[in-house]
């Protein structure tokens, strides 16, 4: 579920639903809700909702397989020492 | 049947409001034509640059000395140097420092450090191409910029195809994906530039081959001007030639120039030999030089990969941060800190990503047309011109222009013809038949099936060949994905009938491919024939075309521009 809301500080403008460049989120104007994330699997990790919500009610949900593969920088030191 | 609900009519259509289409748009209303911009999303934050880049090509004379070749063939020995005509790479750059300037007066900061300074992608020794500048913003600047110019903005909206008359563009036909009802609105325009950017989703993903989204460009982006170009008979160029980017696993995202570090083998030796120590001036270039490196060091099992960070002085990472969040990385960034991921302490996996379609597309001339007279086409779309974010805000402009000048001087279609055309009508109600169909077969299973098909068959290198036998047995497969996509994929509503389009168009672009593909009956780059082993000499400074001619595709080679 990557866009996830806040219901607590949502306003209910639709800004997120509006901008998003892969139309992830579904809001109806007239409903006054809180959008809803339809295409969840569509969402590109762009965090544009999260830059554009006046209210900052929208963060990421990063899936788990897209784990950022790492290790320690001092491993290759010691390696290479 | 879904309804057509608008008919609308401009001088100049833009199809995408992405990096090209918008500043296409300014430049056209500036010579003073009427323009419509329609874009399937929203212009604020929509494609490849919705939130950001941070490296602008370019070429500064009071920073590059007064000879434009100098940087011409800086261009050109660069990774996306190959399939580009020069004159066409020499106008992109003349016209570059303008429209540098004229972003900065917008309020994009193109001149941080206050200076024009250049780094990234930057070879020791060598001249740099690339202005850093400060992007986060640049999607809602240029469309403040296009909307004071005077263009019309039609948002959700995505154009699905072409029309044409004998004697060139006529206008395009777009769909209304604002609401959950699809409707049609048939848009007239004296000339059209399209401006729809890269072709991602078309090969299973390297990093999470679950997943359709997960790509380094935009993943809404998918190839539609080279499909749309197709359809109506434009030549496109240099299709069966790949771009693969490289960056972090297992969340893909470019960008790979912004981070500030080395490249090293699990036990600590350098990957490349050309820099010890990493600096925001001048990064590890390995991977821009031995483009398969992270492939390679994976298949010959030396590896994986690592960017080291950890000797990078700590006001370069600061700076690396922010520059990260001019790049649109934000979203990255955040899950980094989240996780407790501090560059200064963790050395991070690179890997090469899945091909993509980029720089490689709809062939244009000098003034950025195709050769369906007043239809135009710039930015990632195009395939003998590729300068990337630069590229696509300088050709941009030039498109603008230069459609304005022939939108001057030419007249609409009547109305009546666009309402009685025969493909108008015929494009209409294919795409209706995926809305009216009772089915659970839905687009991503033939998004899928694509992916699926290309990869197995048309893949390219390292570590993967092409050869007639596979070529054949891919279009084959791939012709059978159609039929079934034709009789049993369904969309129930606005959203999934763009997307199954979008699958439509991904579709024509792989069979382009593989057409091309099979071609080239020679190894180049990507491209590794395994029945063609060797390069062909006589090869060199050629381009491949393709169009549509009768429902069949026609190759032709033709010589690179040189002069």
């Amino acid at each position: 579920m990557p866009p996830v809301i806040d219901e607590t500080k949502c306003i209910h403008c639709g800004k997120c639903a509006d901008i998003c460049p892969l139309s992830v989120f579904f809001f109806r104007r007239e409903e006054r809700a809180v959008p809803e994330v339809r295409y969840p699997d569509e969402c590109w990790h762009c965090n544009a909702c999260g830059l554009d919500c006046p209210q900052g009610a929208v963060s990421l949900q990063i899936p788990l397989n897209y784990m950022l593969l790492r290790i320690e920088a001092s491993q290759l030191k010691q390696t290479k020492e | 049947m879904i309804p057509v609900k608008k008919h609308l009519s401009t001088d100049v259509l833009v199809v995408g409001g992405g990096i090209a289409g918008l500043s296409a748009a300014i430049s056209a209303r500036a010579s003073g034509v009427g323009v419509l911009i329609a874009e399937k999303a929203n212009t604020l934050r929509s494609g490849s640059g919705a939130t950001g880049n941070d490296h602008f090509l370019c070429y500064i004379p009071e920073k590059h000395g007064p000879d434009v070749s100098v940087i011409v063939k800086e261009l050109h020995q660069s990774m996306m140097g190959a399939s580009q005509d020069v004159p066409l790479s020499r106008r992109f750059l003349e016209k570059s420092f303008d429209i540098v300037k004229l972003w900065h007066s917008w309020g994009i900061n193109m001149r941080i450090d206050d200076d024009w300074t250049f780094m990234g992608h930057a070879f020791p020794g060598r001249p740099r191409i690339f202005l850093k500048y400060e992007g986060d913003d640049q999607k809602p600047i240029l469309t403040r910029e296009a909307k004071k110019a005077g263009a019309d903005i039609l948002n959700h909206h995505m154009i699905v195809d072409l029309f044409r008359t004998r004697d060139g563009i006529a206008g395009a036909l777009a769909l209304d994906v604002s609401g959950e009802a699809p409707s049609f609105a048939v848009i007239r325009a004296k000339c059209v530039i399209l401006a729809t950017g890269s072709g991602n989703r078309l090969y299973t993903s390297r990093n999470t081959p679950g997943t359709l989204f997960n790509t380094g460009l935009c993943p809404g982006c998918t190839a539609s001007a080279q499909a749309q170009a197709w359809r109506i008979g434009a030549t496109l160029v240099n299709m069966e030639q790949p771009v693969r980017h490289a960056g972090p696993r297992y969340f893909t995202r470019v960008g790979k120039a912004t981070w500030i570090g080395i490249y090293r083998y699990p036990d600590g030796r350098l990957l490349g030999p050309f820099v010890t120590k990493a600096t925001k001036e001048l990064g590890d270039i390995t991977s821009d030089v031995w483009n398969s490196s992270f492939s390679d060091v994976m298949h010959n099992g030396t590896g994986p990969a690592y960017i080291d960070c950890s000797d990078v002085p700590a006001e370069d990472l600061a700076f690396m941060r922010r520059a990260m969040a001019s790049e649109g990385l934000t979203g990255l960034v955040n899950y980094m800190d989240e996780q407790g991921i501090d560059p200064a302490r963790h050395a991070m996996e690179f890997g090469q990503f899945e091909p993509q379609l980029m720089g490689h597309g709809v062939q244009i001339d000098i003034n950025g047309e195709t050769d369906v007279p007043g239809l135009f086409a710039a930015g990632d779309a195009i395939g003998n011109c590729r300068a990337d974010l630069g590229g696509a805000a300088v050709y941009g402009w030039i498109c603008g222009e230069e459609a304005a000048k022939r939108a001057a001087a030419c007249e609409l279609v009547p109305e009546e013809e666009a309402e009685k055309d025969a493909w108008l009508a015929e494009r209409m109600a294919h795409y209706s038949s995926f809305h009216e169909r009772a089915s659970r077969h839905g687009w991503q299973e033939v998004n899928r099936c694509l992916q699926q098909i290309m990869s197995d068959y048309a893949n390219v290198g390292p570590h993967h060949v092409r050869s007639e036998n596979l070529l054949n047995a891919g279009l084959k497969y791939l012709a059978d994905m159609r039929a079934l996509a034709g009789t049993q994929m369904a969309a129930p509503d606005a959203h999934t009938l763009m997307r199954a389009i979008e699958t439509l168009d991904l579709m024509d672009c792989g069979e382009i491919i593989m057409h091309a593909a099979r071609e080239r009956r020679e190894t180049r780059g990507m491209h590794i024939r395994s029945d063609f082993t060797f390069t062909n000499p006589l090869l060199n400074d050629k381009f491949l075309t393709i169009r549509r001619e009768r429902g069949k595709p026609v190759t032709a080679w033709r010589d690179k521009l040189t002069a």
